[in-house]
């Protein structure tokens, strides 16, 4: 456990030297920034006005507070890129700390010591999440911060973002250990994390609850992908669903994306431990 | 207990399809003495470095057994007593000196009340102590070699394995770091040292093994293998006469005229004492003789090439 702590600690402190950090840190003091200016240049009658003009004018019958709407409606506008830019961020973060810890030369020295190699993995990817969590948080709470302070509303919920962002990354961050460890490569982990979560996780979850296709082949692979891939989609959707204050309708995806974490994870420290340096 | 005991070592770097397999060491067995240096001698793939890296648990034998201290190369706990310096090491950039040794230390499970003190004692060891906080990005070749040897002492470790250690250093440093070398040795710890300056490794190595092909072609003290038996360097108080010399001492070969310095092939130690006792006869005095000695690097190249042919 000691050697965990300490090797966490060395990828802290590495994220910070090698301004990760502080570039993820910039990132999101723009969008705060950003954002208070929004809310600072433009009155809140302004806000609440419009949707009042809109409430009449709608066919629906809408007996909600004109202010929750307004919030509701930005939270909506907001969780999308949110979401996208914080798992963005998270995966450029991490993406190289496999790729130097195997760097010839640096890896002798850590495996020279008296600690195991599961241990080192389980140090940088507990590291890595913990950057990741701190950055999150720093941006989700922010946010949510603005809008209570502008709109008076303090919508919990809100903050449950930090926890599916960094669940998301989480299993994304076993695929960047484990491409890691075979390719070296951080640009290879980058990319893959990349087109699943930006192209992969959303077309092959379509698909999976498209009702077109009939072909019983194609039914069973799609599932298959599905199932192993991490649902980064899925969460999103989870997410939007606790924003809007619906019932979650499966926790399947957590559930499949944390045994994709494991597994991927497991058979990480599996060739890590096998490999020569 | 020996600090190191290799035993029919091999091993095999595979290849995904098997078609290049490589054969990095080969029933390799090795004994090293506890309170020596040990030098390790090969040319460039022989080997040496995934010895050390195998005594390291950083590449894992394909067959064999090795131990330190007694204990199974496997068993993690035994490399607290270890202390390494890998050949072209890459320390963490960000860090400082006093950093990276602190980091050491710990993923060592080195416990130190005074580990500030010990580290400013290293840095001064080594020459380092103004470098102490200033990041390594900034350090030169010599200052980063510098680093790895305390960082490779940090611990206190009873085993220090060393793979190139002067490289990039200039000779007042080397000076320096074989006296260091030769304090820890006489403080009971035991070197293993990789090296391709075999002038560096015959100065201060007890024993020298060499390895070829990751084959062990030889070993002992460099005494031994830098003396050539039934050679000897015989210094007269005079030339002999040319008559004299043809007549009596066929067996003696003139090098040097001026210095009177012969230089005799003889079978054994009885025919040496009959040369000399004809010497004393013919009123010759001898001035001094002496075992010849081939430096380390003949011994190695003229090895070196023997079991190139063989193979």
């Amino acid at each position: 456990m000691k050697n965990i702590i300490i090797l966490t600690k060395q990828t802290m402190q590495e994220a910070f030297a090698r301004k990760v950090f502080i570039t993820f840190f910039i990132v999101s003091a723009v969008t705060l920034i950003l954002g208070s200016l929004l809310f600072m240049l433009t009155p809140l009658a302004n806000f609440t006005t419009g949707m009042e003009e809109s409430m009449k004018h709608s066919k629906i019958p809408i007996t909600m507070d004109p202010l929750i709407m307004v919030v509701q409606i930005l939270k909506n506008l907001i969780v999308f890129p949110l979401y996208t830019l914080g798992l963005f961020l998270s995966i450029f973060s991490v993406s190289s700390f496999i790729p130097n810890l195997l760097e010839k030369g640096h890896i002798d020295i850590i495996l020279s010591k008296p600690v195991a190699r599961s241990q080192v993995l389980i140090g940088k990817y507990l590291g890595g999440l913990i950057v990741v969590l701190l950055n999150v948080t720093f941006l989700v709470g922010g946010i949510w911060l603005l809008i209570g302070l502008k709109f008076s509303v303090w919508d919990t919920n809100f903050l449950y973002i930090i926890l599916t962002v960094t669940f998301a990354f989480a299993t994304l961050y076993s695929l960047i250990i484990l491409i890691g460890i075979l390719s070296q490569s951080h640009i290879l982990s980058m990319m893959l994390c990349y087109i699943i979560f930006i192209a992969f996780s959303p077309v092959i979850s379509k698909l999976h609850y498209a009702e077109f296709i009939t072909n019983k082949f194609y039914k069973a692979l799609v599932d298959i992908l599905y199932y192993i891939h991490p649902k980064t989609a899925d969460i999103w959707g989870m997410t939007e669903s606790i924003l809007k204050g619906e019932a979650i309708a499966s926790y399947q995806p957590i559930y499949t994306s944390a045994a994709f974490l494991v597994l991927i994870f497991g058979l990480s420290i599996f060739i890590f431990s096998k490999k020569d340096y | 207990m020996e600090p190191i005991v290799v035993t029919n070592l091999t091993k095999v770097y595979k290849s995904a399809f098997g078609k290049r397999n490589v054969t990095a060491l080969q029933n390799f067995s090795l004994e090293v003495p506890q309170g020596t240096i040990f030098g390790l001698l090969g040319p460039n793939g022989a080997g040496k470095t995934t010895l050390v890296k195998v005594l390291l648990s950083i590449v894992y034998p394909t067959a064999g057994d090795a131990k330190l201290f007694g204990q199974s190369i496997s068993n993690s706990a035994v490399r607290k007593r270890t202390g390494y310096l890998p050949e072209n090491h890459k320390f963490p950039q960000y860090l400082s000196a006093e950093g990276l040794l602190k980091f050491v230390a710990q993923i060592n499970d080195y416990h130190d009340k005074n580990l500030n003190y010990k580290i400013d004692e290293l840095l001064s060891l080594v020459n380092m102590t103004k470098w102490k906080r200033t990041k390594i990005k900034k350090y030169s070749k010599g200052m980063m070699q510098r680093l790895g040897l305390a960082q490779a002492l940090i611990n206190n470790p009873d085993l220090i394995f060393l793979d190139e250690p002067t490289d990039g250093i200039d000779p007042i440093g080397r000076k320096e770091i074989r006296d260091i070398l030769k304090n820890l040795k006489d403080s009971g710890k035991t070197i293993f040292l990789n090296s391709h300056l075999l002038s560096e490794v015959e100065m201060i190595s007890d024993k020298v093994a060499i390895l070829n092909k990751g084959q062990l072609i030889t070993q002992g003290t460099v005494d031994d293998l830098t003396s050539t038996k039934e050679v000897y360097e015989i210094i007269l108080e005079s030339l002999l006469e040319n008559s004299l010399l043809q007549r009596e001492f066929s067996n003696l070969q003139i090098e040097n005229q001026e210095k009177h310095i012969y230089s005799a092939r003889m079978e054994d130690l009885p025919s040496l004492n009959a040369m000399i006792d004809k010497l004393r006869n013919n009123r010759i005095n001898i001035v001094s003789i002496i075992p010849k000695k081939v430096s380390l690097e003949d011994m190695f190249i003229s090895l070196i090439n023997e079991s190139d042919k063989k193979n």
